[in-house]
């Protein structure tokens, strides 16, 4: 069996009240991009989490095809210590990712350029706009040039050059096979990006979407509203 | 890649802390506010303020210099714990509070090394600050005329640099209660709620054998605390120590 970047068995975590995710099985191949559609509370960011170890599961497995030194990730907020300029966030982040300290300069420097955030490298963070955290965020993520990346609303807060610039860089990545996983509610975005996109709903897995289909939206909303349905059906 | 030394996760948490305002303003106020209090009371009690000299107790008839450390080493005790809970509870805190907890997961450098690297940032500070603070009270000393030190000034300006260090390890608590809490609030709570205890211990009488009082009772009466009594106060640190090192070990981002 091929290695996968991220391979996940029945994954269950139940939070009180009932939401969370209740069995999910996802693998994320090595130089693929793999997308998470769904609405609000589907589960997304606590399927992210989980595979990350920020939460642990009640039942189920984790693989990730990589140390941890070679995986990227933003999931929850965006990453910045208010006090650190630009520069000196990405060099923290950095350094507790294992690159050498010769390397650090040459390694944040590349980063800013790919982000575009040349005019701000030496502005700390709390002076950033919410798009400007979320590129140092990302740069962040894929400065140390992981294998497995994991990506949770990455666009949220961006420009639409900043759109353009991380679908770029993000098929350059999976192109040089990195595993890719991200999470969108932009389904014509995530359209342009994947090579999979797995719907989520209620904590489930709930189809996949042809990223050639014609019209995604409608098939997306076909699923969702089957789910429910299904739901609903059962619950009476 | 390389998998990050202690060294550099030390380094790492040193640069944050190095680049943080809210940790020097806390030294400064602290270094400041013992140096003008000490300075003014004292100066207050030579001049015959009878109210002053209720504050100060058994040292409101004692030489100037004796007075001015032991009156440097009670607000030491007391302002100085309150100073280095802050700042403590901030360190460990602000990782909650600034969101950038979940940026120290998924890392080579597990979360353990990180509550470490905190700590030995934190116990690295304590001591240079320790030291400027003595420095002040001995140049308060100075500028207020009361010439130069003899050798029981030099010994009471020794365990006022002791008291100070010992209190900042003291707060160690803190750190545990701010993971606990996940945030500088339940810390700062903790460190409040620890002197208001220290102060009862201490009117009740047993206060040397409460590890958070000792120090500074042996600071302004040393026949008084006893050996044992002291070394005590190690278990404070590294209990807490040991408790938010698995607390962070532990951590998951369920709210």
């Amino acid at each position: 069996m091929r290695e996968q970047a991220i391979r996940a068995e029945g994954l269950v975590r139940t939070y009180p009240g009932g939401v969370g995710v209740h069995g999910i099985d996802l693998e994320v191949a090595f130089g693929e991009v793999h997308a998470l559609v769904g609405l609000n509370g589907a589960g997304k960011t606590t399927l992210m989490r989980l595979l990350l170890g920020m939460l642990r599961a009640d039942s189920g497995t984790v693989a990730v095809g990589a140390r941890w030194s070679g995986v990227g990730h933003t999931v929850d907020e965006p990453f910045g210590y208010p006090d650190l300029t630009t520069l000196a966030n990405l060099a923290v982040a950095a350094r507790l990712r294992g690159v050498p300290k010769g390397k650090v300069g040459e390694v944040s420097a590349a980063a800013i350029a790919d982000l575009g955030l040349e005019a701000y490298a030496t502005r700390r963070a709390r002076t950033l706009s919410q798009g400007n955290l979320q590129r140092l965020n990302l740069a962040a993520a894929l400065q140390h040039h992981p294998r497995v990346l994991v990506l949770d609303e990455p666009t949220s807060a961006l420009d639409p050059r900043g759109v353009i610039l991380l679908r770029t860089e993000l098929r350059r990545r999976a192109a040089h096979g990195a595993g890719v996983l991200v999470s969108s509610h932009h389904l014509d975005e995530v359209a342009r990006i994947a090579d999979r996109i797995t719907v989520i709903n209620h904590g489930a897995v709930i189809g996949l979407l042809d990223p050639g289909g014609t019209d995604i939206e409608r098939d997306f909303f076909a699923l969702v509203l089957a789910d429910d349905e299904s739901r609903t059906g059962q619950m009476e | 890649m390389i998998t990050p030394s202690t060294a550099t996760v030390i380094a790492v948490e040193a640069r944050k802390a190095a680049a943080s305002r809210v940790l020097l303003a806390t030294g400064v106020l602290l270094v400041a506010g013992v140096g003008i209090l000490t300075g003014v009371m004292t100066a207050a009690a030579r001049g015959g303020n009878d109210e002053i000299r209720a504050q100060l107790g058994n040292f409101a008839d004692a030489d100037p210099w004796p007075q001015l450390v032991g009156a440097a080493s009670q607000i030491t005790a007391a302002g100085g714990f309150l100073a280095f809970g802050v700042a403590l509870s901030w360190l460990v805190g602000r990782e909650f509070a600034d969101r950038t907890i979940a940026g120290l997961f998924a890392s080579p450098v597990s979360r353990a090394q990180i509550a470490l690297a905190k700590l030995a940032v934190f116990a690295g500070a304590t001591v240079p600050v320790a030291l400027v603070l003595t420095a002040v009270v001995l140049l308060v000393g100075l500028v207020s005329g009361l010439g130069a030190p003899d050798t029981d000034a030099w010994s009471g300006l020794v365990r006022l640099f002791i008291l100070t260090v010992l209190t900042g390890f003291l707060t160690w608590p803190a750190a545990w209660v701010a993971t606990l809490g996940r945030g500088l609030l339940p810390g700062i709570a903790a460190t409040v709620l620890l002197i208001l205890i220290a102060q009862v211990f201490a009117v009740a009488g047993t206060g040397a054998w409460f590890p958070i009082a000792a120090p500074a009772l042996w600071a302004v009466a040393p026949g008084e605390v006893s050996t044992n009594q002291l070394a005590l106060v190690a278990v404070v640190p590294a209990a807490s120590a040991a408790l938010t090192v698995r607390a962070w070990s532990r951590l998951e981002l369920n709210r």
